[in-house]
């Protein structure tokens, strides 16, 4: 049968209860301790620095104005041509020389400096005609025209297009750039990204301006760097109305985007 | 042998066929080639990292075209015009006019290409013209020319008649550059003819009064005898909003300048403060206290149908909305102690918090919705410098760029509606005065220099 037996026996509460108390005690009194540490720095100095860690602290990649100009090495304009290709190398002329009459046929004469002199140097290339001279260069300007800022070279090419929309109206390629350059934002890219191949967006240009049909033509590879192009293209309401001597209705612009982080 | 031939017969057909083939298909291609040069529209190639500059401009005084006495006056009021609104445009470089080559330029024969495009001058526009007036009349013929294009140089050919006076050749020379900016801008309008609406006066009497964006023609909106603050102007025009003290406490007020005077509107009770016109013109938003805690409120344009949509302690003031898409707000709210820059969508929904540091006030959203321009005290508190200076964060981003670094108190940031200038109160000159810059905080000038000047407000057009 089953007995049960109860214990009576009176265990030693105190000594294991008093120890309780003062632990949980102790603990509860740290806490109070470290909460009225910890918490002190707020109050009046809420709100001063040290917060900002949320929000970034990196500056706006594009404000909409152009760019300042660039420093160039030049500082004065001067009527003097200055030099754009190096001195002619000096005519190197061989005396004329005359072979010495043979005495001895059978002698053969030691191999003599042709009687003709050397061929001349080639004259210098002819200076081409949209060379800045060295010592003159402002920002170059013009309809075939070379860029350089910030080591990205590029260019305003019209080959292997129609037309002559691009010699006639530089002003307007030049507003079409500025306006889809300001309008990419860099930071739309992943941020992983260094470096990557063009990104090649084609589109219209109707005679308001606006522009359509925006295509990536060809892609660089990284689809946040083609997205931000297509992006930077739609943020644009208007170029400007064509200018009102173009008869076309419509211009085409390929445009290429270059990303360096 | 018979099977050799006809298979030799047959290769030789093929082949012929595979010619008379290619042959079709290289006339078919030619000719759909011909037939889409015939249609080829004009191609630009361009890119990034051309680093597009700001286009050289080289702008003659215009030549007189009439004997009349009148000319000389007229005359300079015109080029100081002109040279001042292109300066001020923030996309030209001005050429100095120590670089010009000599000679008076009237009219497109008197051109001589080499000598404007080419180093000291090395500009890539030049605009020139005639003035006179006659018999009280003044005429203009403005051309703006691409000098680096011989063949074909003329951007822009314009003629503007109107009366004689001095306003008019000023009005002439404004739209004038207006248009020169539209076309070489990328077909965002120039400001020369917009206007600036501010608080003229000092402590006890503030009326709101109007002025030409370069400060001059200052003259007096209202004359209410109070204090009136926070001046609107309507995306039309014709009406601005602005609170004034009456007795009955701080109150919307509207007027119109279709009437001349002030129109009536409701009023709601509690402390109601700076209006903001939605972009569409149709809605107005607002803080008032009607509720015992400074809220935002929107009502229509007449001051019916309002209602509130923000809901929380601590202060909810200084609305705007967002100028392009009219579906967002950005407003300063207390709720988290110190004030800072929140923005919403227009029924309260979607709260973002901007700012979370020091003390941001004054919000104003750019035309083309991509930026907000405020005023901030990066760091405030004991100790701090307490230079509250103006700053323009993207909205997007959250990055932000500091556009005033004087020290002094800047405040109260408007933008122009070409999205590239902003116009501010600053104590730097030692009283409260509006002062002008670009959108990236260069070329500040001061525009109002006598009595106390405050809480400019851009026109939007």
């Amino acid at each position: 049968m089953a007995s049960g037996e109860i214990f009576f026996e009176h265990e030693s509460w105190g000594r294991n209860l008093a120890w309780s108390a003062a632990l949980h005690g102790a603990f509860t009194l740290a806490i109070i301790i470290y909460a009225w540490i910890a918490g002190s720095g707020h109050g009046s100095n809420w709100g001063a620095g040290g917060g900002g860690s949320a929000m970034g602290v990196t500056l706006v990649s594009s404000v909409p104005l152009p760019a300042n100009p660039v420093q160039t090495q030049s500082v004065l304009a001067s009527e003097s041509k200055g030099l754009s290709q190096s001195k002619p190398q000096a005519q190197v002329e061989e005396p004329k020389a005359i072979p010495i009459p043979e005495k001895n046929a059978k002698k053969k004469p030691a191999p003599q400096p042709t009687a003709t002199q050397r061929k001349p140097q080639p004259q210098p290339a002819e200076e081409a005609s949209n060379v800045v001279p060295y010592g003159e260069g402002g920002p170059p300007t013009g309809h075939y025209s070379l860029f350089d800022a910030g080591g990205a070279k590029g260019g305003i090419s019209l080959s292997g297009g129609g037309g002559d929309f691009g010699s006639r109206f530089s002003w307007y390629v030049r507003v079409v750039n500025q306006k889809v350059s300001e309008n990419w934002l860099k930071y739309e890219v992943d941020p992983r990204i260094q470096a990557a191949n063009r990104v090649y967006v084609t589109f219209d240009i109707d005679r308001s301006g606006r522009p359509s049909h925006v295509e990536v033509e060809q892609s660089s590879g990284v689809p946040s760097l083609d997205m931000s192009a297509v992006r930077a293209l739609q943020r644009i309401d208007t170029f400007g109305p064509l200018p009102p001597d173009y008869s076309g209705s419509k211009v085409s612009v390929e445009f290429w985007f270059d990303y360096k982080r | 042998m018979i099977v050799c031939r006809n298979t030799i017969f047959i290769h030789s057909m093929f082949h012929n066929a595979l010619r008379r083939l290619g042959l079709i298909a290289v006339s078919l291609s030619i000719w759909v080639a011909g037939a889409a040069g015939a249609n080829a529209q004009d191609w630009i190639k361009t890119g990034t990292g051309l680093g597009v500059e700001k286009i050289r401009i080289a702008v003659t005084d215009f030549k007189a075209s009439s004997q009349d006495p009148k000319n000389t006056e007229l005359l300079k009021t015109f080029n100081d015009t002109l040279w001042n609104d292109l300066s001020n445009a923030g996309i030209f470089e001005m050429v100095s006019k120590s670089f010009y080559p000599l000679g008076q330029i009237g009219a497109p024969a008197d051109v001589k290409f080499e000598s404007w495009s080419a180093p000291p001058p090395n500009a890539a526009m030049l605009v020139f013209g005639n003035m006179g007036a006659s018999a009280n009349t003044l005429t203009m013929q403005g051309w703006l020319y691409d000098v680096k294009n011989a063949q074909s140089p003329q951007v822009l050919g314009k003629q503007y008649t109107d009366t004689a006076t001095l306003q008019a050749a000023r009005v002439i020379a404004h739209k004038f550059a207006d248009e020169i900016i539209f076309r070489l801008g990328g077909g965002i309008n120039g400001i020369a003819e917009t206007q600036i609406y501010y608080v003229r006066g000092s402590s006890g009497h503030k009326e709101i009064w109007a002025m030409d964006y370069d400060g001059a023609n200052q003259h007096p909106v209202t004359t209410l005898g109070t204090i009136s603050l926070s001046p609107h102007i309507s995306p039309d025009g014709s009406r601005l909003a602005f609170s004034s003290f009456s007795g009955s406490g701080w109150e919307i007020r509207m007027f119109s300048f279709d009437l001349n005077r002030l129109v009536s509107f409701p009023r709601y009770g509690g402390t109601n403060l700076s209006p903001a016109w939605s972009p569409e013109g149709g809605r107005l938003a607002f803080s008032s206290s009607r509720s015992g805690d400074p809220e935002i409120y929107v009502v229509d344009q007449s001051g019916g149908n309002l209602h509130r949509i923000t809901n929380s302690k601590g202060p909810d003031v200084s609305p705007v909305w967002n100028r392009k898409t009219g579906s967002e707000l950005a407003w300063v709210s207390g709720r988290t102690g110190l004030p800072q820059i929140y923005t919403m969508g227009a029924d309260g929904t979607n709260v973002q918090q901007m700012t979370d540091q020091g003390y941001a006030v004054s919000p104003a959203w750019s035309p083309n919705g991509q930026f907000l321009a405020f005023s901030w005290m990066r760091h405030y508190g004991p100790g701090a410098p307490g230079a509250e200076d103006i700053y323009i964060m993207d909205v997007a981003s959250k990055q932000w760029v500091q556009l005033t670094h004087d020290g002094g108190r800047n405040d109260f940031p408007s933008w122009a509606p070409d999205g590239r200038h902003i116009v501010f109160q600053s104590n730097r000159s030692g009283s409260l005065q509006i002062w002008t810059m670009l959108a990236d905080g260069t070329n500040q000038k001061q525009v109002t220099t006598s009595g106390a000047n405050s809480e400019p407000d851009w026109s939007w057009k």
